[in-house]
């Protein structure tokens, strides 16, 4: 893959997301999927002087994709341009198959979005709020309150569908949030940061709910997220955001491979000696900031690091196998000032 | 186990368009309004004066037949609504069904009112307190839906205490006489009693829902509303109460000034040019019922044959709605305007909430 060779290629100062744009993006959308989630076009939507997505374009293939970026860099922003509840100041992009500048009501009727915040319906049980949602999105109110009770035992909230919601839990609000988007069965389910504010345990089921909906029952799914992990435990794509820019995009089993043969090494003394003397044992090895990344050829194993080391007298204080491009790219992200 | 082994089915049931998506609001809100014991109480309230209005309807239409069942009831009848009334009763039939639905409506007015302020300042502050907006406007709502919907709650409630009722009791008159020329004479009466529901509902539907999306606290936005109503009103009564005692004091027409037909006929007059009633929001909506109805011209008409020593108490009725209907229609509009205004600045869209 053309990852292999380029991720050596950029230094902490370069920006990741130049060699990304070209060659992974489009590597990955080509190799993965056929058909089209959704593409933006050149979107840029500011925000007084914030650039909240700042001239994006992606095209995302169906499946479980994860949403994934720090605080601020336009995850929301994305999702609501996706529905077409802002306006964006330039560019084009569709979803399913639908203009999202002119089809807004399309879209969100076979969307189903639950939003980051806390927001309620006020004053009603589980069971009617849930109805209430499916009402809104066109659903007679028979087939909505039938549909209820079956999401609603579906998220594991049959027990308390008689309650008032502003007595539920953070959890099961969220749950509730989740149950309310897939009441109209929606062909495209965008959960907004669903594990906020949850405990261990809600938060994997939760996540173990997005995971058997994207993958055992056929419906597409946006997350999105701040945790790696919640992304790699739900999703089989990423897009990485930051700043409004894309960093990254892929399937997450390719992002993730780790590099068997490449190692990030910090050295107490001078580097020089110790990198010609890699160059003899036919490795490569190049200064990355503070660290020194050094490939090995596929016949020898990282002993030969510590050969090299103790022939020039230098002392290692620090060797790890380099980290996967995702793990890479998206503490980049969070990093960056 | 896992949580969700109840199972997720896939639905391919229907999906209504677009277009009435509001209603969908309105029936929620409805239901959810009717569940309240106060909302529930006003109604069956308000449910009185349609039971009164059929009452008299009926022996109105036994007047009509010159029934014996009333003959005990005559001379009192003639000295209620003149002899000429009594002994030809047809000639006056619309102008007395006219009456009787103006008394009725006066009541409905005040239960409206009511009414308004027990659903009303929840609708929209309610919504901001537990941030539901993100919830209506991420599904296929437009602002205009959820304005739409939240304003059919207002009028499906006034309607249920307004225009339902009278519908009924014209419905219940009408069979009764067993005359379809009563249909001729008092249609009339029927449309004007359904549009004036209309006006009500739809201006105090949206000065409630204005009042409702400034305010998170909803105790505030009630008492802005009793303000708009009971204020306004009153300010408006005693301003033109006190210009009335001054012309009476000047034109010396002493305490039986308000007796005297030639003090009432200036008086009303001089109503024709004066602005004070405009301060009353109730005020201008009754300037509104009297054009729809014509209430005016049916007392004029019993004005014209009642005896002298009545009379003024038939011009006493005509005061409070001389000014031109247009000023009123105007108030009202301007109200309108500036509710929907309000609107437009409090319950933004997503793109500026945060
Ligand atoms: N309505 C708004 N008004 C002003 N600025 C906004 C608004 N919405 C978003 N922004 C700004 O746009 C940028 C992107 O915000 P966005 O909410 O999309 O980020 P996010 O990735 O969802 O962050 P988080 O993880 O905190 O939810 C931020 O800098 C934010 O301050
Ligand atoms: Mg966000």
């Amino acid at each position: 893959m053309a990852e292999v060779e380029h991720d050596g290629g950029y230094g902490g100062r370069c920006p990741p997301y130049s060699f990304l744009d070209e060659s992974l993006a489009d590597g990955y959308t080509n190799l993965v999927m056929p058909a089209n989630l959704f593409q933006f076009a050149s979107v840029t939507k500011t925000y007084g002087h914030v650039r909240a997505l700042d001239d994006l374009s992606l095209t995302v293939p169906t499946g479980a994709i994860g949403l994934l970026g720090p605080n601020g860099s336009g995850k929301t922003t994305m999702i609501r341009t996706l529905l077409g509840l802002i306006p964006v100041d330039r560019g084009s992009g569709e979803v399913l198959g639908m203009d999202f500048r002119h089809r807004q009501l399309d879209i969100r009727r076979d969307v189903g979005f639950a939003p980051e915040d806390e927001c309620l319906f006020p004053h009603v049980q589980g069971v009617e709020f849930v109805a209430y949602a499916g009402e809104l999105v066109g659903m007679s109110g028979g087939d909505a309150l039938q549909r209820a009770h079956e999401v609603l035992d579906y998220v594991g909230l049959g027990e308390a569908r008689y309650r008032k919601v502003e007595s539920y839990s953070t959890g099961m609000k969220q749950r509730l949030k989740l149950a309310s988007a897939i009441v109209h069965d929606p062909q495209l389910v965008i959960l907004d940061e669903p594990t906020n504010g949850m405990d261990p345990a809600g938060r994997n089921e939760v996540l173990e709910l997005a995971r058997d909906l994207a993958h055992n029952k056929g419906i597409n799914l946006l997350f999105s997220s701040h945790i790696l992990p919640d992304v790699e435990a739900v999703c089989d794509y990423v897009v990485v955001l930051g700043r409004g820019k894309l960093l990254a995009q892929g399937a997450i089993q390719e992002l993730k491979q780790t590099h068997e043969q490449s190692f990030d090494v910090r050295l107490k003394s001078d580097s020089a000696a110790f990198t010609q003397h890699l160059a003899k044992m036919g490795c490569v090895a190049e200064p990355r900031g503070e660290l020194l990344r050094v490939r090995i050829p596929a016949d020898k194993s990282p002993q030969c690091l510590w050969e090299a080391a103790a022939a020039e007298r230098v002392q290692i204080r620090h060797l790890l196998p380099q980290r996967s491009t995702l793990e890479e790219v998206f503490l980049n992200a969070v990093e960056r000032p | 186990m896992p949580i969700f082994d109840q199972g997720y089915q896939h639905w391919s049931g229907h999906l209504a368009g677009h277009a009435w998506r509001w209603l969908a609001i309105t029936r929620r809100g409805v239901r959810t309004a009717l569940q309240s014991w106060p909302v529930r109480l006003a109604l069956v309230l308000s449910w009185i004066p349609a039971l009164v209005l059929t009452f008299v309807l009926c022996m109105w239409g036994l007047v009509e037949r010159q029934s014996e069942t009333i003959a005990t009831l005559r001379p009192f009848l003639m000295g209620m609504l003149g002899r000429p009334v009594v002994a030809g009763p047809l000639e006056y039939r619309a102008d007395i069904w006219t009456l009787c639905f103006h008394y009725f409506l006066a009541w409905e007015l005040w239960f409206s009112m009511i009414l308004v302020l027990v659903v009303g300042p929840n609708l929209i502050s309610q919504d901001l307190r537990y941030n539901a907006l993100p919830l209506y406007f991420s599904r296929p709502l437009r602002r205009i839906d959820y304005f739409l919907g939240k304003l059919g709650v207002i009028v499906g409630i006034i309607g249920l205490a307004l225009i339902v009722p009278s519908t009924i009791a014209y419905i219940a008159g009408l069979l009764f006489s067993l005359d379809i020329t009563i249909l001729r004479d008092t249609y009339r009466v029927l449309l004007a009693a359904v549009v004036y529901g209309l006006v009500i509902a739809f201006s105090a539907g949206l000065l409630i829902l204005a009042l409702s999306s400034i305010s998170r606290n909803s105790r505030y936005i009630s008492l802005m509303w009793l303000g708009i109503w009971m204020i306004t009103g009153t300010v408006s009564y005693i301003l033109v109460w006190v210009a009335q005692e001054q012309r009476l004091r000047e034109g010396h027409f002493g305490r039986h000034g308000w007796f005297s037909e030639q003090f009432l006929t200036t008086e009303i007059d001089f109503e024709k040019t004066d602005w004070r009633s405009l301060i009353s929001y109730t005020g201008n909506l009754q300037r509104i019922e009297e054009r729809l109805l014509g209430t005016n011209s049916a007392w004029r008409k019993l004005f014209d044959i009642a005896p002298p020593n009545t009379r003024g108490s038939l011009l006493h009725r005509m005061l409070y709605t001389q000014h031109p209907w247009y000023w009123s229609a105007g108030v009202l509009l301007v109200l309108a305007a500036l509710s929907a205004c309000t609107l437009h600045f409090t319950v933004k869209s997503l793109d500026r909430l945060k």
